[in-house]
């Protein structure tokens, strides 16, 4: 059994009568990737901005541990780089250097996470400059190079075109069983999360869990692959009966 | 499906009234009194403290306005302040919109006639103030002049922009409708140069009428610029005060009241206004 | 620290030499000149057939004066005082408006609060500083301090609002979620994104100042630009005016393109595009 990394526990979050997560609990393992689905505003976002502390918490718990010698730090890739646009891509590396380590060990980590992801020679260039995958790659680097006890990716591949995105996943997968860091991979795609996670949590409307599985097909894995097909229909007929219960919801509200 | 999107018109009448209520809500509940009780107060308080002629109090100002207002001057002087800026602004427009459509379409006229544009925003009303009323002295010549020369800089720039982002690729599928000459310009340029050239008439007017007060400063006998100077020259700073915040006044009015609403109306197609204020 | 270094791509002397060259030529046959000339033209033609009057003086007497003024010194003794009034209120100005348009900017308590004000002082036109200043501080050097503060201050806080307004929050939440400390997101985020806005804000505020200052020296000073100016038109020498504020506008052109442009473009240089204005 490995140790926890993130554990939140009934967590309620509310925007003035808006309750956009409720009741949500789950704990998360160490190194492993966990995908988050869900309609767009049914606080898959929040959840993380909560983990983060860029959001608080109405009631609950929310917390990153760490049981390897990291502390308890958090990588956040956005939807958009939100890279600072006036500084070169080393230099927004450099900008997120956690207190605690210092600045030669950080810069050594900079290079060998810009390394990683392929974008070592251009790393004297201004974001502008980049392509938006090479952007998001920086993003994935500034998140890295922190080398953070857990990783969130907010749908970080939602805005390149299919192509692009195929390739940062594979890309991600290969950094992620290099670097065995703990991710929470948010996105709408299902497809996406089946064959990235080794576990999918379905948020509901209501922002509450509706289903929470293991995905234990065998890597690399294949689109086409008879089981990777058969699991990904399962998880649509889960989403088919959450839509079933949204309409019969709307029904009893008298709404058509 | 819900329906979402409320059509104006279906507003019940009980509804657009509570609205009306809550936007003159906002309006008398706004920090803007807040700081004009603050502004007063302290300039009052300042004044009777001092005690110097030179430091009106504000219930003077006020009571100066009133007498200005109620015995007609106020308007004989706006009245021939406003007949020089109209006849020098319409000029400035000709001028301007002339060079600004050639500056926008044609690079060598944009690299032609640039330095001048930039000298021109440049240099300051006064010189242009200054050397009508030599040349022209009182006649109605010097405002007109030094006003055109003032503001046609400022009419250029916008007018010029205008044209410059006309979109080709419109006029290129109009032509391949095979729409007439006519219709384009109407139907195509004339629509989206109108928001340009309603900020050319903003920004121009706003510079007209403080060159048209100057002038009157130095050469004229008659007009709100003259009669600040009556003013000064008595060391009346309360006429100073009364005479500038009126003329400032009509002044907003006509271009928060007239100009930016139809600006705002013109471009109403566009995606973002770009709102100054 | 690494140094950005790879970036223009052809940085040999020669490469750098011959691109000088092109943009200098670019000057020399710049159509700017052919209009420049056409105006000197038809300006010697008219004080041809009127010079009789000295009225319009010839462009050569013009700058014959303008030589004049310049190898006497007595410009840059003029200029001397002129700029010291100029960058004392100029200083003051931006003070006052970085509070106001932070202020503005950040809350709409005090947005509401101070828009009024702030709207009628972009309105009213510098004259009325001017002759208030001149009545009430007479030629002491507050005169043309206040003048320059009141009539500059509304431009710099309506741009520094804007800047305010246009703070990226995506940006500020990622430094959040990095727990980033508070001074050096005040010092790497807000300030760089704020920099362009203050450049614009001091371009567009001085332009305003130094037209407010010369007003205010024309009616009530002893001494600087604008009262040579009012020397000159009490005289009756237009070629006195022309000369003294074509030699003022000069050094503020030269000013605003020499050093404001560029470093506003310095600043912005992270930027995909650069705004050009005219």
């Amino acid at each position: 059994m490995a140790a926890t990394a993130v554990s939140v526990k009934d967590l309620v979050k509310c925007f003035g009568d808006l309750r956009v997560l409720d009741n949500v609990s789950f704990d998360v393992e160490e190194s492993s990737l966990t995908t988050i689905v869900g309609f767009s505003g049914c606080g898959k976002s929040t959840l993380l901005n909560v983990l983060a502390g860029i959001e608080t918490t109405t009631s609950g718990i929310a917390e990153v541990s760490s049981s390897k010698n990291l502390s308890a730090r958090l990588g956040y890739v956005f939807q958009s780089p939100r890279l600072l646009p006036w500084l070169t891509i080393e230099q927004n590396l450099v900008f997120v250097r956690p207190d605690a380590v210092d600045e030669a060990t950080h810069l050594e980590r900079v290079h060998k996470y810009l390394e990683m992801v392929g974008l070592k020679n251009v790393r004297h260039k201004f974001p502008y400059q980049l392509s938006g995958g090479m952007q998001q790659r920086a993003g994935i680097a500034r998140a890295l190079c922190i080398e953070p006890a857990v990783l969130l990716m907010d749908e970080p591949f939602s805005h390149l075109d299919e192509i692009t995105a195929g390739g940062m996943r594979e890309e991600m997968l290969r950094i992620w069983q290099e670097t065995r860091r703990t991710i929470l991979f948010v996105t709408h795609d299902m497809q996406e999360a089946v064959e990235l996670g080794d576990r999918l949590i379905m948020l509901d409307y209501h922002g509450r869990i509706f289903v929470d599985i293991k995905i234990d097909l065998p890597r690399p894995r294949n689109l086409t692959d008879r089981v990777f097909i058969e699991f990904y229909s399962d998880v649509v007929r889960h989403l088919q009966a959450m839509q079933t219960i949204r309409a019969e919801e709307l029904a009893a509200l008298g709404v058509s | 499906m819900t329906a979402t999107a409320i059509n104006p018109s279906q507003i019940p009448s009980a509804t657009r009234a509570r609205r009306f209520a809550q936007a003159m809500k906002g309006f008398l509940i706004s920090p803007r009194w807040l700081f004009v009780i603050i502004a007063l107060v302290v300039w009052q308080t300042y004044a009777v403290f001092r005690n110097s002629r030179l430091i009106p109090t504000p219930v003077k100002v006020g009571a100066t306005m009133w007498r200005i207002l109620t015995s007609g001057i106020f308007f004989e002087q706006l009245a021939a302040s406003m007949t020089r800026i109209l006849i020098g602004f319409s000029l400035a427009m000709i001028l301007g919109t002339i060079i600004g459509i050639l500056m926008g379409s044609r690079k060598s006229y944009d690299q032609f006639f640039k330095a001048m544009v930039i000298l021109g925003l440049a240099l300051p009303g006064l010189i242009y103030a200054l050397i009508c009323v030599m040349f022209f002295g009182i006649s109605i010549l010097a405002p007109v002049t030094a006003i055109l020369a003032g503001s046609y800089p400022f009419v250029v720039i916008n007018v010029a922009e205008g044209v410059k982002s006309l979109d080709k690729d419109l006029i290129d599928m109009s032509r391949s409708y095979k729409i007439g000459r006519g219709k384009i310009v109407r139907q195509v340029i004339l629509p989206s140069l109108l928001p340009f050239i309603l900020a050319a008439i903003r920004n121009g007017f706003a510079i007209a009428w403080k060159i048209c007060t100057l002038v009157e400063v130095f050469g004229a006998v008659s007009g709100v610029g003259y009669m600040i100077k009556n003013s000064f020259d008595q060391y009346a700073v309360y006429g100073i005060v009364a005479w500038a915040l009126m003329f400032g006044g009509v002044m907003l009015l006509i271009e928060y009241g007239l100009l930016v609403p139809a600006e705002r109306y013109l471009a109403r197609w566009r995606p973002k206004v770009k709102q100054v204020i | 620290m690494s140094v950005a270094v790879n970036v223009s791509p052809n940085s040999t002397s020669l490469a750098a030499s011959k691109r000088f060259a092109k943009s200098f030529k670019g000057i020399i046959f710049h159509k700017g000149w052919l209009a420049i000339l056409m105006v000197l033209v038809i300006w010697q033609i008219i004080s041809f057939f009127l010079g009789g009057r000295g009225l319009v003086p010839s462009p050569a007497r013009t700058a014959a004066t303008m030589w004049g003024v310049l190898a006497s010194g007595e410009f840059f003794v003029q200029l001397g005082d002129s700029l010291v009034r100029l960058l004392i209120g100029f200083v003051l100005a931006m003070t006052l408006g970085m509070i106001v348009g932070v202020l503005m900017g950040s809350r709409w308590f005090w947005n509401e609060f101070f828009k009024d004000i702030v709207i009628l002082g972009l309105s009213l036109p510098g004259l009325v500083y001017a002759l208030l200043s001149v009545v009430i501080f007479g030629t002491k050097l507050l005169a043309p301090v206040m003048a320059i503060l009141f009539a500059s201050y509304p431009f710099i806080a309506v741009n520094i609002r804007e800047g305010v307004k246009a703070l990226d929050k995506d940006l500020l939440d990622m430094t959040q979620a990095y727990k980033i400390g508070k001074w050096k997101v005040v010092q790497q985020v807000i300030i760089p994104s704020l920099l362009p806005h203050i450049l614009a804000a001091i371009r567009t505020g001085f332009t305003i100042a130094w037209k407010a200052s010369v007003l205010t020296e024309v009616f009530g000073a002893t001494s600087g630009i604008g009262y040579m100016i009012r020397f000159n038109f009490q005289m009756f020498a237009v070629r006195g005016i022309l000369a003294w504020s074509l030699l003022f506008g000069g050094v503020m052109i030269l000013i605003e393109y020499g050093i404001l442009v560029p470093a506003e473009r310095h600043f912005a240089r992270w930027r995909p595009q650069i705004l050009e204005e005219v």
